[in-house]
């Protein structure tokens, strides 16, 4: 098999795949940010911060990703007026902001139910030996709940990030020379679409795998405190 | 407003507390009193109310009526916007708190955590003494709880009566005026009920006040000043433990005493089974 095009293309390849892992990585930094807040809004009793967070989590979990981009895409268009007074037009008239920014509303809402979960699985006697020493508020999440629900949700966080690295390939669509991006304009020109999305799928498994692996091996390091003790010596230690 | 704090003031007083949980009226009117140097047993069969006379005392539970003092401070409570009683001011109650420590029949210590790191957590973050200070202390207290050598290991690789050991080490690293334990052994292996009983007996003999929640009736008898017996959410019976022990009045009392099972270890002190160093 002739695989002349595949090396060729290779340089623009890697060059779109540094774009793919920019726009991965800064998108589930942001998510996360946004999502912590967001999921503490969720859970708490308060309507007024309980029920924007509910609907800001089933809009960007109940809609397609692909029309959330083309809203803010294409949608900020008639805003425009309303968004130069605010100063903001000059981003929403690239894509690669309104790709970061539909990203980044995306993963956060994702990540905001997975929190969601973690945090109400933390367990409630040790919530309540934290507030029986004094400890609430911002203290009490920042110090007990929040480590604890991050450790919980580390497996499906795991996913969340491999499932955004695969979904950023839909910002190729808004123009963006991401991965997919670059594959799809080389392919429009050669005419060799198998041996070049075979190259680019082989690409995002490669990144999919490391990303597995070192989410394995965090897992591992946090949750350490979770397994007994290593048996020392034949008579191992009476754990329970 | 502020009440005065004479020298006869109670370290913890309990004035008429009621709780229901929906239609289940579990406290129904409890008063009593622990002055320094107290140690008041609780008794009374399970689902009695034990546990949520101890958590309505720190407010884990919200009392419907009634008041608690601790060291003459009166816990302010209030009605919110929907009716629901509740503190009035949330910051006294973590002030309260700090005052009052806790130790759960679960340990509940936080896992993430070494034993070390879950003793010096609330004095560093709660009360903002020095890192250094703080350790110093909770060294002190690990080695009067015996369990200097598992200070860096995490509450998973502890047995239960080591974990218990450790909470109240926690409990105790605040300086806690009253220290609230509810049924601190029995969630443990009987071969390890000796290890805490005999810590909770020396903080007895250091003049800790506290209030205990308790099946163990010879540990009662033991270290306790006073026993109270709740029955249907009221006070059964109270009296100096030895006597109400010993010679129960009210035929219920009676019959818990006899009732066999709680009985383990009951006739033996706690001093038996030392720690493990
Ligand atoms: N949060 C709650 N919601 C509803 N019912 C509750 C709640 N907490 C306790 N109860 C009920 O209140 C009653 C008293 O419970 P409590 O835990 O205080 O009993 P206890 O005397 O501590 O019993 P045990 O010896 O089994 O620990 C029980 O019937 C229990 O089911
Ligand atoms: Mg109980």
């Amino acid at each position: 098999m002739d695989l002349t095009i595949v090396w060729e293309s290779m340089p623009r390849l890697l060059g779109g795949t540094v774009l793919t892992l920019e726009i991965t990585f800064l998108s589930l930094l942001a998510g996360l940010c946004l999502a912590v807040p967001v999921a503490v809004a969720r859970l708490s009793y308060r309507r007024i911060l309980w029920m924007p967070a509910y609907g800001y989590m089933l809009y960007f979990r109940g809609t397609p990703l692909l029309v959330q981009l083309f809203l803010v895409y294409y949608g900020s268009g008639q805003f425009q007026p309303l968004l130069d007074q605010a100063g903001v037009w000059f981003l929403f008239r690239e894509a690669y902001f309104c790709a970061l920014l539909t990203l980044t509303l995306n993963t956060a809402a994702y990540t905001a139910e997975i929190l969601r979960g973690a945090i109400s699985a933390v367990p409630r006697g040790e919530i309540e030996a934290a507030r029986s020493l004094g400890m609430s508020g911002l203290l009490l999440y920042r110090r007990i709940i929040l480590p604890k629900a991050f450790r919980l949700a580390l497996p499906a966080y795991t996913n969340e990030a491999i499932f955004l690295l695969q979904a950023t390939s839909l910002v190729s669509i808004i123009t963006l020379l991401d991965l997919t991006g670059v594959a799809r304009i080389i392919v429009a020109r050669s005419f060799e679409p198998y041996k070049l999305y075979i190259t680019v799928a082989l690409i995002y498994l490669a990144i999919t795998y490391l990303v597995a692996f070192a989410a394995r091996h965090a897992e591992r390091h946090l949750s350490a405190h979770l397994r007994e003790r290593p048996v020392e010596g034949v008579a191992g230690a009476s754990g329970r | 407003m502020t009440p005065d704090v004479g020298p006869r003031e109670a370290a913890l007083r309990v004035t008429n507390l009621h709780k229901a949980f929906g239609s289940l009226d579990v406290l129904r009117g409890i008063s009593l009193a622990a002055h320094e140097h107290d140690v008041i047993a609780v008794m009374g069969a399970s689902g009695s109310g034990k546990s949520t006379l101890l958590r309505c005392i720190n407010l884990l539970d919200i009392p419907d009526a009634g008041e608690v003092h601790v060291g003459g401070e009166l816990i302010h409570m209030c009605f919110d916007r929907r009716g629901q009683r509740t503190a009035a001011d949330p910051r006294q109650v973590d002030r309260i708190r700090t005052r009052l420590g806790m130790v759960f029949q679960r340990f509940n210590l936080w896992s993430h955590m070494t034993v070390l790191q879950n003793i010096i957590e609330a004095p560093i973050r709660v009360l903002g003494v020095p890192r250094r200070r703080a350790i110093e202390q909770a060294d002190q207290l690990l080695r009067k709880v015996g369990l200097y050598d598992k200070r860096d290991d995490f509450p998973a690789y502890l047995s239960g009566g080591q974990e218990q050991r450790a909470a109240i080490a926690r409990a105790l690293a605040m300086e806690p005026e009253v220290l609230l334990l509810d049924e601190p052994t029995s969630a443990l292996d009987p071969e390890l009920v000796g290890e805490v009983l005999k810590v909770i007996d020396d903080l007895a003999a250091e003049g800790r006040t506290m209030l205990i929640v308790t099946h163990e009736i010879g540990f009662a008898r033991a270290v306790s000043s006073r026993t109270i017996f709740l029955h249907q959410g009221m006070v059964n019976e109270q009296g100096p433990s030895r006597q109400v022990l010993d010679e129960p009045r009210s035929e219920r009392f009676r019959r818990f005493l006899s009732g066999g099972n709680w009985g383990r270890a009951a006739l033996t002190t706690p001093s038996q089974t030392g720690g493990n160093e």
